[in-house]
């Protein structure tokens, strides 16, 4: 299996860029072009959002003609229209992914039910509560008019994305929640082709593929989870990164990053073990740099952490974390475990140990927890 | 179809001396939606309400007689304002209106649909 390198990937970009990835990308794999490419566009992409945002605000015009933002002919795929009404931002956000796989997927109430951990019934009546806003309020199954687009694929793409996380909070991906990857994979994969130049529903689709070639080996068999950097690279799915990587082509050919393909990026990153045997942490380190910046919450402020302490000293990604607000955290199962991993890195096993025992003690799921507990069960006395 | 608009605003924002300065632009603001519904052809009715605390709740418990109180239903940090009550043919057409409604600091405006038949 040969991966493509930058070659194909200079294809897709100005000469520009060709010259700057030939100076600045010394390690020729695709998350350095990704960064790269990024890097040049980070400041039109913070531009592009002031000036969204400031059209966001404005009034809105009763005549839509004069929208500045040009957009194909709507898509007359009542799919799409679907999706945009199930994903509606009036909605709560878990009614939209329920709704979301119900109404599009076909999955079955019990099976959305045990992949929100949730009673079937309780599930049915979101469901149905959902259904009846929409009724009742007359909210329009339509595709969102120009003025509003911007707001309303960024709820899709919200959408899906929670629904991913919510199919990966168990690691042992028991047989339901592999389902609800299933159908988050298809969504993504039909959104990408229903919307064809946004860049972001490409990079989610890339998102997708990438964290499911990894499906067969996040978890041992003992039922303990394997972080990534430990992950047996046999058991990864080539053929899912190789579409990952294709498709955050595909988004970054439309020159308009997004988190969503940073995202991808670092996970790509990651998959390039399973060709080169190690992981570039400094180009990591850089993606995180850039997601940070458009995305300043505190999951990516720790995985950044985590990624400094690689790439430097561990003390780096230790001083980032402190950095971080520790009583806001205190509750947060990742702040703690992030902090006994890299506390172990810099030899302060007494503070390590607290860590894991602080992580423990918010009750992760079955398979983090055997992990966090052999973790702190193999810290020398 | 209809929907009511309610308006919640924090009245302090009408206090102080920046106070009247802010009242007019709001004002301002308001007369600018309604020429527009006007304009649109938007049947619509709306009204400015007193502030909170000349309000008098009725309250229920459990049914029975209910007692009066002395001050608004909800004891927040925002006061029930005014409100619109609009035509439009959905849902996000009368957000659309909604978002015009000004607002100044902090507030929110609820977009109900009304009951028909």
């Amino acid at each position: 299996m040969q991966f493509r390198d930058l070659d194909l990937a200079e294809d897709a970009f100005s000469a520009a860029c060709e010259a700057a990835l030939r100076e600045e990308a010394p390690i020729r794999d695709p998350a350095a072009w990704a960064f790269v490419a990024a890097r040049r566009r980070a400041l039109d992409v913070l531009r592009k959002a002031a000036r969204e945002a400031r059209a966001l605000s404005a009034r809105p015009e009763a005549d839509d003609m004069g929208d500045v933002i040009a957009f194909p002919d709507p898509i007359p795929d009542d799919r799409l229209r679907l999706l945009f009404t199930c994903c509606h931002p009036a909605l709560a956000p878990e009614a939209r992914i329920a709704l979301a796989l119900r109404v599009i997927c076909g999955v079955s109430v019990g099976r959305i039910a045990r992949a929100f951990l949730a009673t079937e019934s309780a599930t049915y009546q979101r469901i149905t509560r959902a259904k009846a806003k929409i009724r009742a309020a007359r909210i329009p199954f339509e595709t969102p008019p120009p003025s509003e687009w911007g707001v309303r694929v960024g709820a899709v793409l919200e959408t899906l994305e929670t629904a991913l996380g919510i199919a990966y909070r168990n690691a042992a991906g028991e047989g339901e929640t592999e389902g609800l990857a299933h159908e988050v994979e298809r969504l993504a994969a039909l959104l990408a082709e229903l919307m064809p130049d946004e860049a972001e529903a490409h990079g989610l689709a890339s998102l997708v593929l990438l964290v499911r070639s990894r499906e067969g080996a996040r978890v041992d068999g003992n039922g303990t989870m394997v972080p990534l950097s430990q992950q047996d690279v046999a058991l990864w799915d080539a053929r899912r990164i190789e579409a990952g990587r294709t498709a955050l082509d595909r988004a970054t050919a439309l020159r308009n990053p997004g988190p969503l393909q940073t995202l991808a990026a670092i996970h790509l990153a990651h998959a390039m073990r399973w060709r080169t045997g190690r992981t570039d942490w400094i180009a990591v380190l850089r993606l995180y740099d850039m997601l940070l910046a458009m995305r300043p919450t505190p999951v990516v402020a720790i995985n950044r952490a985590v990624a400094l302490s690689r790439a430097h000293p561990p003390e780096e990604g230790l001083a980032a974390l402190d950095a971080l607000d520790a009583e806001r955290l205190a509750d947060f199962l990742p702040f703690h475990a992030a902090r006994a991993d890299l506390l172990v890195l810099a030899g302060r096993r007494e503070d390590a140990r607290a860590a894991y025992e602080a992580a423990l003690a918010l009750a992760p799921e079955a398979a983090e927890a055997r992990f966090l507990a052999a973790q702190l069960a193999a810290l020398p006395d | 179809m209809q929907y009511m608009l309610l308006i919640h605003e924090d009245e302090s924002a009408y206090a102080g001396e920046n106070g009247g300065a802010v009242m007019e632009a709001t004002l301002a603001g308001h007369m600018k939606l309604m020429e527009e519904l006007g304009a649109a052809g938007v049947a619509f009715s709306g009204e400015r309400l007193r502030e909170a605390h000349t309000a008098t709740t009725i309250r229920y418990e459990n049914g029975g007689e209910g007692t009066l109180h002395d001050g608004p239903f909800a004891e927040t940090h925002e006061e029930l304002g005014g409100f619109y009550l609009i035509e439009a043919k959905d849902h996000d057409e009368a957000v659309r209106w909604a978002r015009m409604i000004p607002i100044p600091g902090n507030g929110a405006v609820e977009v109900r649909p009304v009951w028909q038949e």
